[in-house]
């Protein structure tokens, strides 16, 4: 039998993480994938003269080499971050909602985010700037905390972070009513909401602001090779620190040890045994203790049964025969929402006939060349808050796509006023069948876990100990401590891989 | 801090609010159902049906069409669906080889759900031979994801479809014809059908009795000159008589057909939106002959196998009886996404690679001739 240190399963934003970790602290380390290509929604893929990215907006917390963000060291030590072409994000979101009547385009720049919410706002500069106070206080606080590793001194936590303690246990829309932000600019703020897929009711403030600093501070990056440029540097990575990488490859069954029910190994799809005491596991419990595991404790069916589904994904691509400027596709990334109020917008985004909830990006506003001269490429991304798509028959599939397709444009060219019928050369669409077949997700799952009110960021990472009931395994990406998102995803795959490390050195 | 946050009346509160989440979190986790996680789920169940994989399946019957061409219909090991237009591999071991290729479905998707699926095979190479002459019902193959973009695609199209078909690229149009005829597919299609002599048309019949409203056909001739016949090349002229307004042309035949068509389509002043064509596999290339070693890494296993550099690189694999990935074989559908770790090699036609595969040294062995001794990482098939 084939003998790893760890072996890490899905080689998924989490997972490509998680292995590079294992390699640089001395673990034999095999990689194995389901999909013939690395990055699960980190990918591209190619119709006619188009590339289009997959799945990736913006990815935040990168900065520039001298304001360098949490992503960009993190990829600094992995030792890719050379390895990619990036180029900035020009501008944070435009927001239009149509119920409010508004459309605000905000900038990039925390000072120049308070002033334009002040132009469009007058009177909301003192919340605005309470909020981001906020927020970086936040960043410093879970910066001391994964100083740390998570096991904080709460005196120390009280006196130094004592807003982040205050506001940390209270949803978005709790704090910025205690921050007296008029109506208008959180419903400006709150625009990113559904980057994270819970309304602002249920989600983190901590989470929320947390992310909003990430991207308003020191903005947004994109890899000019889409984000397959950077599943293939991880990639590449692992195989120069000798990791193993198996494509086309499913871990079908975890082995465990009879006397202490933890890793004892991994059997493959064609059969193939592996002995490893440790697995990262870059998929949801829900796979891992619903079919690969012949005994499974109790309290990991109690906990994975007791947890929320977040949104199922549906994104749209369009390669168009025109280009931006002349189809009226002024802006790089747009929230058309029929509401701010997350709360009721939430609620209209489980079924296929109410959902018309859009995040839609133009990447040759970023980069203009990443189409050919004369063209452009969107692509539209929307969320269902239930498991309507199940309802769906494989007969009735594509209609039910077109439908869906048909509907997300026309309300494109209503809100913005761009034209993109008649342009379109290439269209694409992915469903949640689309993300189940190609990364395993129950229900074509695109966000893990619900950021749910007491399943959100703070808990989850607090629990990060506890959490960790079968010895030798731990899970990386989104269903994972830091929730969904790029970034989250990389640093679950690098908390998930050193903490593997230190499992590995304290068995000797 | 400029500023102390506070909700509560008083401060202490938001405190213990926060000390409570732990807590909180934890009840709630154990309060949660014993019951057995479910092992599947619909959309998943759904995604398997959209998208089976790999698949065995039976060989039920084998029709002749004409001369050189055989309609095979197999019982598949799962129900499937597909969208008109598609196609599957079917592959086999033929001697000590692996073997498989495209062909697009001459069924209805209709009837793989019932797990019934018909491949229109033209006898002109390897594989095909090998069916012609060996295949018997009974005999079990193995059958490939419907792929392909070669379809209608209502929300850009036109309405009107325009298929220009060449021979055996009849084959997607048969499908689609049943489709528009049983209420699948919602588009008008007029079909051009070329080929040299009446007795070389495939389908004629079934096509005849599937003439409606919405789908015509009109065969041209070029060897022969019959009525009710048109007869030469599909062109510009042809199509204007018989089609007006707004239209995509759809094009699947043979790579002369594909020129001569081109011209014509241009002539009619179509942007490239609304042009379709369907491509064909990658043919050996003329160069003097010369044997290559390719060292190829597969699991965990290494292979040291000849290439013959007029073959493509995934010719020489499944020569060596390599259970490879194989899909397209045309360089665009990534399928065979291998990563090349020395050596060069020659993309056949354009370049359908991803700009980060390229940097990284990724090539689809399908489209590439080796130009040297290769190493290179394959997936599994």
């Amino acid at each position: 039998m084939r003998k790893y240190d760890a072996v890490v399963i899905g080689a998924g934003n989490g997972g490509l993480v998680a292995a590079i970790r294992l390699l640089q602290g001395g673990a034999k380390t095999l990689l194995v994938e389901k999909h013939n290509l690395p990055g699960g929604f980190a990918t591209s893929f190619r119709r006619g003269r188009f590339e289009f990215e997959a799945s990736l907006h913006e990815l935040n917390d990168f900065g520039t080499a001298d304001n360098a963000g949490d992503v960009r060291e993190l990829f600094d030590g992995l030792g890719v971050t050379d390895k990619i072409e990036w180029t900035q994000i020009p501008e944070a979101y435009r927001v239009i909602a149509r119920a409010e009547k508004l459309d605000a385009t905000m900038p990039f720049g925390v000072q120049a985010f308070i002033d334009k919410m002040e132009g469009y706002v007058p009177g909301s500069r003192p919340s605005v700037e309470k909020f981001f106070d906020l927020a970086e206080e936040i960043r410093l606080a879970q910066a001391y905390s994964s100083s740390v590793n998570g096991k904080t001194d709460s005196k120390y936590m009280v006196s130094h972070y004592g807003n982040f303690v205050r506001c940390g246990s209270y949803s978005v829309n709790e704090v910025l009513d205690s921050l007296k932000m008029p109506k208008k600019a959180r419903d400006i703020l709150n625009a990113y909401w559904c980057y994270l897929g819970a309304h602002c009711d249920d989600l983190s403030f901590l989470h929320y602001a947390s992310m909003v600093n990430r991207y308003i501070k020191r903005g947004a990056s994109m890899p000019k090779g889409r984000s397959h440029e950077i599943s293939l540097a991880l990639t590449e990575r692992i195989r120069e620190l000798g990791g193993d990488v198996l494509f086309n490859t499913e871990a079908v069954k975890l082995l465990t040890d009879e006397k202490d029910g933890g890793i004892a190994g991994v059997v493959l799809d064609d059969g193939t045994r592996i002995e490893t005491r440790h697995v990262v596991a870059n998929c949801a419990p829900h796979l891992v203790f619903g079919k690969m595991m012949d005994k499974v404790p109790e309290a990991e069916v109690r906990a994975a049964n007791a947890r929320k589904f977040s949104g199922r994904g549906f994104t749209m691509f369009l390669g168009l025969d025109a280009d931006a400027d002349e189809l009226g596709v002024e802006n790089h990334n747009y929230f058309l929402y029929d509401t701010a109020d997350s709360v009721a917008q939430y609620g209209r985004m489980r079924t296929i006939a109410e959902n018309e909830v859009q995040a839609t990006v133009c990447l040759n506003r970023a980069y203009p060349e990443c189409s050919p001269k004369g063209t452009c490429m969107l692509y539209f991304t929307t969320l269902y808050m239930s498991d309507d798509w199940g309802n769906v028959k494989a007969e009735d599939y594509y209609k039910t796509k077109d439908f869906v397709a048909n509907k997300m444009i026309d309300r494109f060219e209503q809100d913005t006023g761009a034209k993109l019928r008649g342009h379109i050369e290439e269209i694409s669409v992915a469903t949640p069948m689309t993300y189940a077949r190609y990364c395993g997700h129950p229900q074509g799952v695109i966000y893990g876990y619900e950021s749910q009110y007491w399943d959100g960021l703070m808990p989850r990472l607090q629990m990060m100990g506890e959490d960790h009931k079968v010895r030798g395994l731990r899970f990386a990406g989104g269903y994972a401590m830091r929730l969904s998102g790029y970034s989250s995803a990389y640093f679950s795959g690098d908390i998930s891989g050193r903490q593997t490390v230190g499992d590995i050195k304290r068995e000797g | 801090m400029a500023f102390t946050f506070k909700r509560q009346i008083f401060g202490f509160m938001d405190l213990l609010r926060f000390k409570k989440m732990v807590p909180k979190r934890r009840e709630k986790l154990a309060e949660g159902s014993s019951a057995p996680l479910p092992k599947t789920y619909r959309v998943n169940e759904t995604a398997k049906i959209l998208h089976p994989g790999y698949q065995s399946a039976k060989l039920t019957r084998i029709e002749q069409n004409t001369a050189d061409t055989k309609t095979y219909t197999f019982e598949t090991e799962h129900p499937f669906y597909f969208r008109a237009g598609q196609y599957v591999t079917l592959g086999c071991k033929v001697g000590e080889s692996e073997v498989s290729r495209p062909y697009a479905i001459s069924s209805a998707p209709k009837a793989a759900l019932g797990r019934r699926v018909s491949l229109t095979v033209k006898k002109c190479g390897f594989f095909s031979g090998y069916l012609f002459d060996e295949a018997k019902v009974g005999d079990v193959f193995t059958l490939g994801d419907p792929s392909g973009d070669f379809c209608h695609e209502p929300v850009k199209d036109a309405e009107q479809l325009v298929g220009l078909a060449g021979g055996s690229g009849v084959t997607p149009f048969y499908s689609m014809a049943q489709a528009i005829a049983d209420g699948t597919m919602d588009c008008a299609l007029t079909l051009f059908y070329g080929a040299k002599t009446e007795a070389e048309l495939i389908f004629k019949k079934e096509l005849d009795a599937l003439v409606s409203e919405k789908f015509k056909v009109v065969y041209v001739l070029s060897d022969e000159e019959k009525a009710g016949y048109e007869h030469g090349f599909i062109g510009a002229d042809l199509i204007k008589k018989y089609v007006s307004g707004d239209f995509t042309a759809m094009l699947c035949g043979p790579a002369a057909m594909y020129a001569f068509a081109d011209k014509e389509l241009a002539s009619l002043g179509l942007p490239l939106r609304r042009i379709k064509k369907e491509a064909n596999c990658v043919g050996v290339r003329d160069i003097p002959p010369q044997t290559y070693t390719l060292t190829v890494h597969i699991g965990f296993d290494t292979y040291t196998v000849p290439a013959d550099a007029r073959e493509t690189v995934l010719t020489a694999l499944e020569r060596a009886g390599l259970k490879v990935p194989a899909k397209c074989r045309a360089g665009g559908c990534g399928f065979c996404h291998s990563k090349l770790v020395s050596g060069s090699f020659l993309v056949a036609g354009a370049d359908k690679r991803r700009i980060a595969d390229k940097k990284f040294g990724y090539i689809h062995p399908c489209c590439s001739y080796p130009d040297s001794d290769m190493e290179l990482i394959v997936p599994k098939a």
